[in-house]
């Protein structure tokens, strides 16, 4: 039991870690880095010099910076996948009769082999914009469910966790039109990244400023949309920490933690928009979101619990 | 609690420091890398004044070999060169030489001509001149062109210079492909240029 919660914690872990290093194969352009897939140039370790290219690879094609950036993503991405099965073997051994616990590892196992396939697709599409977001999307939806299974076990083994806890009853609108107004936040995000990226490629002589201005009505709505997520969350802080009796401290610091990262949202959204669009700003500011998106999740579950619990 | 939450911090400062690492690793591996320097020559332009490697300097310059009677390729590569210095007409950081391959027909005059011809207006496309040995030795041994048969044996290539009298890359003059490659390496460039004189 003790060995699924390990297991169940450090493939969360690891998927986000995976997420921020697969932001970071995009913002360096590495993602052709190698151009076939699963090898790496013909090869299962990428070549250090271009003398050991194979002769069917055109040479123009090899920039190793590139390469063993996208390389140790791939390498990664197995070490979360196998992590992952782990997980998944361990949860029918011991929690086979928690349908929750079975299932959410099971879609996740799912998806990350359809991820991994969605990666070749990537390398054979030369990187098609709608399949980056896609990729980027599973990913999401796999690590929330990693962590909806670390979060229910964990209640299993602390089943009071959140039986003394009394929080408002009617806010589960609030959580949905978060969740949701977020997950869209995410994808017009990708959008305005990867619109700037279309812009530059045909007006390369422009500023990074210019183009985001010339991107018009994709960057209002994120920003709208994320004035929308501060005051649901705001709001979410309220209700479960102030107006709440004995809230867990899993609440109190999710809670707070959201509130924090959304500042630090605004403050790297406002850089990039006014001063720089600097790639690790940009990386950040989409992995940030990742993990206030799980943190939602953490806060859904721990209310959703105490009802169960005080039903 | 605090604790923890420090090891967090200290966790995500050392992924920000990693990664702006790898993004700085992977930005420098996009450079074009520097083949060799241009040679020093001293060429006549159009209006008869001297041009020589020295105007190279803190200009990015696209440089061809041509001929103004060529029936072949050249007018496509004047072509693809026009519309690049027509794309770049804002920058007077890019500059244009074409350098010809038969002086004995083609003196000042001849090449006055073909700039009106080919709307040259500006001093931002220089059409050069000089004795055909010097052309041939700047050709062969300061471009690594091929040099015999002239002018027929003129070489399609645009070669791409730095600020620095570097030649960085050469290109297929004749094909749309190269050409757009070229217009991105040109404008990366430019920028790096740019970047140089405000960090200065």
């Amino acid at each position: 039991m003790k060995l699924f919660r390990i297991f169940s914690y450090l493939s969360t872990c690891l998927t986000y870690f995976l997420i921020f290093v697969g932001g970071m194969v995009r913002v360096s352009g590495a993602g052709m880095g190698c151009p076939d897939w699963p090898k790496c140039f013909d090869r299962w370790i990428p070549p250090t010099d271009i003398s050991q290219l194979p002769d069917h690879i055109d040479p123009a094609k090899f920039n190793i910076v590139l390469a063993w950036i996208e390389y140790c993503n791939r390498l990664f991405g197995a070490l979360v996948g196998l992590t992952i099965t782990i997980t998944l073997i361990l949860a029918y051994k011991y929690y086979s009769h928690i349908p929750v616990i079975k299932w959410s590892l099971t879609v996740a196992f799912i998806l990350t082999l359809i991820e991994g396939w969605i990666g070749a697709v990537l390398v054979h599409t030369i990187l098609n914009p709608v399949t980056i977001t896609l990729h980027l999307i599973l990913a999401l939806i796999i690590v929330m469910l990693l962590l909806y299974a670390a979060q229910e076990s964990y209640y299993i083994e602390n089943p009071h966790a959140e039986k003394n806890s009394k929080y408002p009853l009617n806010i589960n609108w609030a959580f949905i039109v978060l969740g949701a107004s977020l997950f869209i936040e995410i994808i017009i995000g990708t959008e305005v990244r990867g619109g700037l990226q279309m812009l530059r490629k045909e007006n390369p002589l422009l500023d990074s400023n210019f183009l985001l201005y010339m991107l018009g009505p994709f960057k209002y709505m994120h920003t709208i949309l994320g004035i929308v997520i501060l005051f649901l969350s705001i709001f979410l802080w309220v209700k479960l920490v102030k107006q709440s009796d004995s809230p867990s401290e899993v609440v109190k610091q999710s809670s707070s933690l959201i509130l924090v990262l959304i500042f630090l949202q605004i403050v790297s959204g406002e850089i990039l928009v006014f001063i720089k669009v600097k790639p690790i700003i940009q990386l950040f500011h989409l992995w940030f979101a990742a993990i206030i998106m799980g943190l939602i999740s953490v806060q859904y579950s721990a209310w959703k619990k105490s009802q169960i619990a005080n039903e | 609690m605090n604790k923890s939450y420090l090891y967090i911090f200290l966790c995500v400062l050392l992924m920000g420091i990693g990664a702006s690492w790898v993004i700085n690793t992977a930005n420098e591996s996009h450079d074009i890398p520097i083949i060799k320097k241009v040679p020093n020559f001293n060429f006549i332009n159009q209006n008869g004044e001297f041009f020589s490697d020295n105007h190279l300097k803190g200009k990015i310059t696209v440089l061809d070999f041509f001929f103004t009677n060529c029936p072949g390729p050249c007018p496509i590569m004047t072509y693809n060169m026009k519309s690049l210095y027509d794309d770049f007409s804002n920058s007077k950081e890019v500059q244009f030489v074409s350098i010809t391959v038969d002086p004995k027909n083609d003196n000042i005059e001849v090449l006055k001509n073909y700039a009106k011809i080919n709307g040259i207006t500006d001093e931002r496309w220089q059409l050069l001149t000089s004795d055909l040995s010097n052309i041939k030795s700047l050709k062969r041994e300061g471009f690594m062109l091929f040099a015999d048969e002239l002018p027929q044996g003129h070489a399609i290539k645009f070669i791409l210079i730095d600020d620095n009298q570097n030649i960085r890359k050469y290109f297929d003059g004749t094909d749309e492909a190269s050409l757009t490659i070229l217009k991105k390496d040109i404008s990366n460039l430019v920028k790096e240029l740019k970047r140089y004189e405000k960090g200065t």
